[in-house]
């Protein structure tokens, strides 16, 4: 079943009064429970590519249809919504609130969607960290982890909601070679439960564990 | 919706508030200012406006008071072609002009007379009154009675002593006291009523609980010209409590006197009620500029939090993409700052309160101006502080909201 698609999608950026082209007329399209891969080099598009499947970023051209419905269509609540419930996200760098614990940060899904009780949420969360391997750190702060747990808390916030879709942006950029392994087989697993997972990745360890490999070539279009 | 999601955005402002403790602390400064401000300037004026009021209704609100102008009398000076002061006629015909518009109280007073009872000796005012004059001033007894219109007639030696004056002096109803060289006999006991309060009215101030009240008749220090017994005052109490009726009246009073003393203005009319609304216009002035400096400072001290608030967002950039990144939607992120801001404001508000009760009260005590704190002006201050919150954060909250989430996760 084609979950995700990108109908010719375009994204150029402006910069001063120039534009420049990031991605041209890209055609993809996403099974559900399948992992892709996209490679190419440096400055391909592929970050640009995921933000604008993701509905973090709009095309400048083309439109992107999740199950049949175009992202363009959706109001920004919609989108806000559909990126809470359906999709979970994993960077480069570990993006984590400094303030707020480790479980806190696995919460915080929960407090921007549905409202649910809190000692499910808990629970939920607890069985994540335990997932990861993180259970015995879930009081610490951010700051106190290394670049691979806050990775694995990452992880953990993005399966909160049981997402179908998980985007992971070079989730093993900056992590060592352990690390990145435990990630991908994280990311793995997830396939098996019907969850598609799109990871941008120049990691050739990393292009093994795909279905499906996309390539994007590097453009010098300056439009 | 449910209060939840209102209750982790406060949580999570209130967590962001110690990121930068003393950032917050110092963009609370104008308003905190400003709040203190505020409640300083409402508890004066408050205090001032109380202690106008309770000023002029000792003198009564519904009352006139006449009083002679007494350096022209006692300077000895022919006035005889002129006019005399007020004189027994005067009430008499103003009694009849009023009908039931009122009652009409006269008095002569004699201050500082040595009274003694047994072997105690005390100074104090005789007053000489008719008996209208009771119920002018609204004074009754606790014990004994009053003086009545026979005891006036008839010239008795009766009086009517203040309650302090009666303790001090051990005095009882049917006791006798001694006013220098005349002696009378207490019929009975005031009531309590403390003072006139008529500092800067012109007229003269009474102790009702430091008098002996005589009959008009029996006064012993009379001053009598040309037959007639000059008066020291009226006291005239209206039925009509309208304030522009009290104002009329006064006015008719005061010509038909000036018209009996062939224009010749030896009395002095006070109208407590037109004084106690100029003291109200007076404060409303001072009301109106201390108002401005407040408004003035929370509007800097708004500027403040809103130049704060923008610093805060720029850093939080990268944060305010992964919240829209894990699905807070524009609203959540307004929300979230304007929480943000309210508490910053709030903090000022808060301490800026109690530095402004402290101000009031340090002025109270080396001004010694009064001083009352309302509900209202502790209530008001924190809500201006809260709209001025609102005001000043909606900016940079929209700010936030707005970002494109792609390039704020890129933000470094
Ligand atoms: N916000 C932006 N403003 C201007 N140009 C941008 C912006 N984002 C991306 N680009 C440009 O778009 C092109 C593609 O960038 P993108 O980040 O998608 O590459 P990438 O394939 O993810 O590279 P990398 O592997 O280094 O992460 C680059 O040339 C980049 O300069
Ligand atoms: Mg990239």
């Amino acid at each position: 079943m084609v979950l995700l698609e990108a109908d010719k999608v375009s994204r150029s950026f402006r910069i001063g009064d120039q534009s420049s082209l990031a991605l041209s007329e890209h055609t993809l399209s996403v099974q559900a429970g399948e992992f892709l891969v996209l490679t190419g080099p440096s400055g391909s598009g592929k970050s640009t590519l995921l933000n604008v499947l993701s509905g973090l970023d709009r095309p400048s051209l083309g439109e992107v249809r999740y199950r049949g419905r175009s992202l363009a269509d959706m109001t920004q609540q919609e989108i806000a919504r559909l990126r809470n419930s359906s999709f979970g996200f994993i960077f480069q760098t570990p993006h984590l609130l400094p303030d707020r614990t480790v479980i806190e940060n696995v919460e915080l899904p929960f407090h921007y969607g549905c409202p649910r009780s809190f000692s499910e949420i808990r629970r939920r969360c607890l069985q994540l960290l335990e997932y990861v391997g993180m259970a015995p750190l879930t009081s610490r702060y951010p700051d106190t982890l290394s670049g691979g747990e806050m990775q694995r808390v990452v992880f953990a916030r993005a399966l909160a909601c049981n997402p179908e879709v998980i985007f992971a942006d070079e989730p093993t950029g900056s992590l060592d070679a352990e690390n990145s392994c435990k990630i991908l087989e994280l990311l793995k697993k997830q396939t098996a439960n019907n969850c598609s997972v799109i990871m941008a990745t120049h990691d050739p360890g990393g292009i093994f564990y795909g279905t499906r490999v996309v390539r994007l070539e590097k453009l010098h279009a300056n439009v | 919706m449910t209060f939840y999601p209102l209750f982790f955005d406060i949580q999570d402002a209130w967590r962001n508030l110690f990121r930068r403790p003393l950032r917050s602390l110092l963009s609370g400064l104008g308003i905190g200012i400003g709040v203190a401000a505020l409640i300083a300037m409402l508890s004066l004026t408050e205090g001032a406006k109380r202690a106008a009021f309770e000023k002029f209704s000792s003198l009564g609100l519904q009352t006139l008071r006449l009083e002679a102008i007494a350096s022209q009398s006692e300077k000895g000076e022919s006035t005889m072609n002129l006019s005399q002061g007020i004189i027994q006629e005067d009430a008499v015909q103003l009694a009849e002009w009023l009908g039931m518009r009122g009652k009409i109280g006269v008095f002569i007073k004699k201050e500082g007379v040595r009274i003694s009872a047994g072997n105690k000796e005390v100074k104090a005012t005789v007053l000489g009154v008719n008996a209208g004059w009771f119920a002018a001033e609204g004074l009754s007894t606790t014990r004994g009675r009053l003086l009545y219109e026979g005891d006036i007639a008839h010239q008795e030696n009766y009086c009517v002593v203040g309650s302090a004056l009666a303790a001090n002096l051990q005095v009882e109803v049917l006791s006798t006291i001694r006013m220098e060289n005349h002696v009378a006999t207490v019929v009975g006991v005031a009531a309590r009523k403390g003072r006139l309060l008529t500092e800067g009215t012109g007229l003269s101030s009474v102790d009702f609980d430091n008098i002996v009240i005589m009959p008009l008749t029996s006064m012993p220090f009379p001053r009598v010209v040309a037959d007639r017994l000059l008066l020291d005052g009226l006291v005239v109490s209206l039925e009509q409590a309208h304030e522009s009726s009290v104002q009329f009246l006064a006015e008719q009073i005061r010509q038909i006197l000036l018209d009996s003393h062939r224009q010749v203005e030896d009395f002095h009319v006070v109208v407590p009620l037109t004084l106690l609304r100029e003291a109200e216009d007076s404060q409303k002035v001072f009301s109106l500029i201390m108002g401005a400096i407040a408004a003035l400072s929370l509007l800097v001290g708004g500027i403040g939090v809103m130049n704060i608030m923008l610093a805060n967002i720029a850093e939080q950039t990268r944060e305010i993409g992964l919240r829209m990144a894990v699905g807070a939607s524009q609203a959540r992120i307004i929300s979230l700052y304007l929480c943000h801001s309210i508490l910053l404001t709030m903090t000022g508000a808060i301490w800026g309160g109690v530095v402004g009760v402290l101000v009031a009260l340090l002025i109270q005590q080396f001004a010694g101006l009064p001083v009352v704190f309302s509900s209202f002006s502790l209530l008001v201050a924190p809500s201006f502080a809260v709209i001025t919150g609102i005001i000043f954060g909606l900016h940079p909250a929209r700010r936030a909201a707005t970002l494109e989430p792609a390039l704020a996760l890129r933000d470094s």
